[in-house]
């Protein structure tokens, strides 16, 4: 399974929003999709869920053109929203009938959802009566109930106490072991390290950066060294290449070339009390914030 | 198709389960029943406590005052007969003395005579609808003319067959009888003024509800705009004929039950003895109309982002509205409802339901004119349906300052 979207062109009025977007996305692994505050990811993910056309390019699943009657989508907005004064059940069971399912299966699938994030005391309670967090896994299951084939997050952790982003994680990896698309639209950076394999970064309408995780971090040249040691400041002496703190209290080394760290980890192993050392990649963040300062509109209101 | 079924059956599950809608249906029904079965509750008490028989103390007090004994008696007899809710009294008081009774409430009114044709008439606060110097006039007018054929010589009883001869006429109305139509016509208009008003409204706050709990992202990303704009105004339309039909339908069992109390009713017996093609055309008309109004209501709460924007959001939807129920009501109470501006109203789409309506009801319309009504008022239902899924598929997404007509109009391709 492989979803592609191709040079996605849209504009509201005079506002060009997506300038030839262009990302693919594969089953069975996670694509994190990144981007400032209104550089066009909910646009995108509209027009991938067909709640819009776009002006110009076009969105293909295993190479053909989406074909929205069979292809199920599941989408938790990062707007969060349900019907407040409606019992849990029935809405949950709404939204799967809206997405095709008999109202049978459709029952059948809340209450075994309900009981797999623990909250089937809740079914025929309101939801407004609910705590947000608890909401939010609610709405959750809006976007999973009907099995889906490609899931669509948008920053499904804000607002998660430490143990449902862990049940969400582990909800999360079933869902891509199961074979499905997961698109994860997040600020938080560390989530999508952890989840990603691929990074489809948008800045300005345009995708700026886009591919295999691991590669794009190992595209950057490999001639520094973080060094976690008690004698920083002896290292730091001794050692003629410049030397720097990073933010996490370790010590950053740059190398004239890749090919001397072979030679200078060994040296430091033998010479100082060296906790760890390793080879730096940079993290998601600092290519994050790399690709997209320098966009002047990062700032603008997403249109729509 | 089959979303919009389950987005119909969830909306219209929402109305009938909704506890104010529910609630006022019944108060609608245990009023009707109230109203339709009073005279005979009324009657049954009656039968039980002895109708004391009203005296005439009780009655309120009229004065007369007359310059001979003669005149006053005569017109005493006159006017008892005449004013059978007033104890007539003559008075011998003077004018300051009368005047006292008066404010203070002890007399009700007065009739000061110069003569039979000239009289001063005293009361405290005048009635809009005070009918009694008119009873007067009448009642002086023939006392006069009979003491005058009397004194030409004539017999009093010659005299008073001469001025009660009845006129026999007979109005036999070739076309429509408005005064008898007027009513039903009335009572339908008005109440498809209530409905659509009431409906478009809640179809607005319902539209504008789930924008600002944001159930919406998720909901227009699970079905076409096309079928939530179909299924909630189906829904919305369902509803309100479940309502009028409960309440109309009552009313018209409640009627039947009680026929005998309520037959000289006529504006009763006209409602319900309605005809069973106009009844057919106001059907049709309630139903196209409802729709078109609520899919204007329904795109324009897709506009507004917060229930508080919804009165503001509603105002052009509702202003063309009122200027069409207006349009009509003015015609019919004005008698002619076949003015060119109600022609050229019968065939606008906003305004056909109600001008087209009244039009058949009152007037004789060829079929051709109303079937050419009823066409364009389809096409334009289902072009206003369309053109609303579109106005809410952008609006719904449009958070922030409810957006201008003209920046949706440019949106919309």
């Amino acid at each position: 399974m492989r979803l592609e979207l191709k040079n996605i062109e849209k504009s509201f009025g005079a506002n060009q929003v997506l300038k030839g977007v262009s990302f693919t996305a594969e089953g069975g692994a996670a694509c994190g999709l990144l981007g400032r505050n209104g550089a066009g990811k909910t646009t995108s993910l509209r027009i991938l869920m067909d709640v819009f056309p776009a002006d110009a390019g076009e969105v293909l699943y295993d190479g053909k053109p989406v074909d929205y009657a069979t292809i199920r989508f599941g989408y938790l907005p990062e707007e969060r929203g349900l019907y407040p004064k409606k019992k849990i059940l029935e809405q949950l069971v709404y939204f799967c009938e809206l997405k095709g399912m008999s109202r049978k299966d459709a029952v059948k699938a809340a209450d075994a959802w309900l009981e797999r994030i623990g909250m089937s005391e809740y079914r025929d309670k309101r939801l407004d009566t609910l705590s947000k967090g608890n909401q939010q896994k609610i709405q959750l299951i809006t976007a999973l109930a009907h099995d889906p084939q490609i899931i669509i997050l948008d920053e499904p952790f804000s607002g998660l106490d430490p143990v449902n982003a862990m049940l969400l994680k582990d909800i999360v990896k079933e869902e891509i072991q199961k074979g499905k698309i997961v698109l994860f639209s997040s600020h938080q950076m560390n989530y999508i390290e952890e989840f990603c394999d691929r990074i489809a970064v948008l800045n300005g309408g345009r995708i700026v950066l886009s591919g295999d995780l691991r590669e794009i971090k190992r595209s950057y040249p490999r001639n520094r060294l973080v060094i976690h040691s008690e004698a920083a400041a002896q290292i730091k002496a001794l050692l003629p290449y410049p030397c720097s703190p990073d933010e996490n209290g370790a010590l950053l080394l740059t190398l004239p070339a890749p090919e001397a760290k072979q030679q200078v980890m060994q040296e430091l192993t033998q010479r100082f009390d060296i906790d760890a050392i390793s080879v730096y990649e940079p993290s998601l963040n600092d290519i994050f914030v790399e690709y997209t300062k320098q966009s002047a509109d990062g700032d603008g209101k997403e249109a729509i | 198709m089959n979303q919009f079924r389950k987005i119909l059956r969830f909306e219209l599950k929402n109305y009938l389960s909704n506890k104010i809608f529910v609630g006022v249906t019944v108060f609608l029904l245990i009023l009707i029943a109230g109203v339709s079965f009073f005279p005979r509750l009324k009657e049954g008490f009656s039968a039980i406590v002895p109708d004391s028989h009203e005296s005439d103390e009780s009655l309120p007090l009229m004065l007369i005052e007359a310059p001979s004994a003669e005149t006053a008696a005569q017109v005493e007899a006159g006017f008892a007969s005449a004013f059978p809710e007033y104890r007539v009294t003559i008075t011998t008081d003077d004018d300051d003395t009368i005047r006292d009774q008066i404010i203070s409430g002890t007399a009700e009114c007065a009739f000061l005579l110069d003569s039979l044709t000239s009289y001063a008439y005293y009361v405290n606060n005048l009635s809009m609808y005070d009918t009694n110097t008119e009873i007067a006039d009448t009642v002086l007018q023939e006392l006069y003319r009979t003491n005058a054929m009397v004194s030409a010589g004539l017999t009093p009883e010659e005299a008073a067959s001469v001025l009660s001869e009845p006129i026999v006429h007979e109005t036999k109305s070739l076309g429509k009888d408005q005064m008898q139509n007027f009513f039903y016509t009335y009572i339908m208009i008005f109440a498809l003024y209530m409905v659509i008003l009431l409906y478009g409204q809640m179809v607005a706050t319902n539209v504008a509800a789930e924008k600002s709990s944001r159930a919406m992202e998720l909901l227009i990303t699970s079905a076409k705009p096309v079928s939530m704009m179909f299924g909630k105004i189906l829904a919305s339309c369902i509803a309100g004929f479940v309502q009028l039909f409960a309440v109309f339908g009552f009313a018209l069992l409640c009627f039947r039950l009680n026929q005998n109390v309520w037959d000289n009713n006529s504006l009763l017996t006209s409602f319900f003895g309605m005809p069973v093609s106009l009844f057919v055309y106001m059907l049709i008309f309630f139903l196209l109309g409802f729709l078109i109004y609520a899919f204007l209501f329904g795109a324009v709460g897709s506009t507004a982002s917060k229930l508080e924007d919804i009165n503001t959001a509603v105002m052009p939807v509702t202003t063309l509205f009122v200027i069409a129920f207006l349009v009509v009501v003015m015609s019919m109470s004005s008698g002619n409802v076949d003015t060119l501006l109600m022609k050229i109203c019968s065939f606008l789409p906003f305004t056909s339901p109600m001008a087209m309506f009244t039009r058949i009801a009152m007037s004789t319309v060829p079929f051709y004119e109303i079937a050419a009504s009823i066409v364009i008022l389809i096409a334009s239902v289902i072009g206003i349906g369309i053109l609303s899924a579109k106005i809410y598929r952008l609006g719904v997404l449009m958070y922030g300052n409810p957006p201008k007509l003209t920046t949706i109009l440019k949106h919309l391709k």
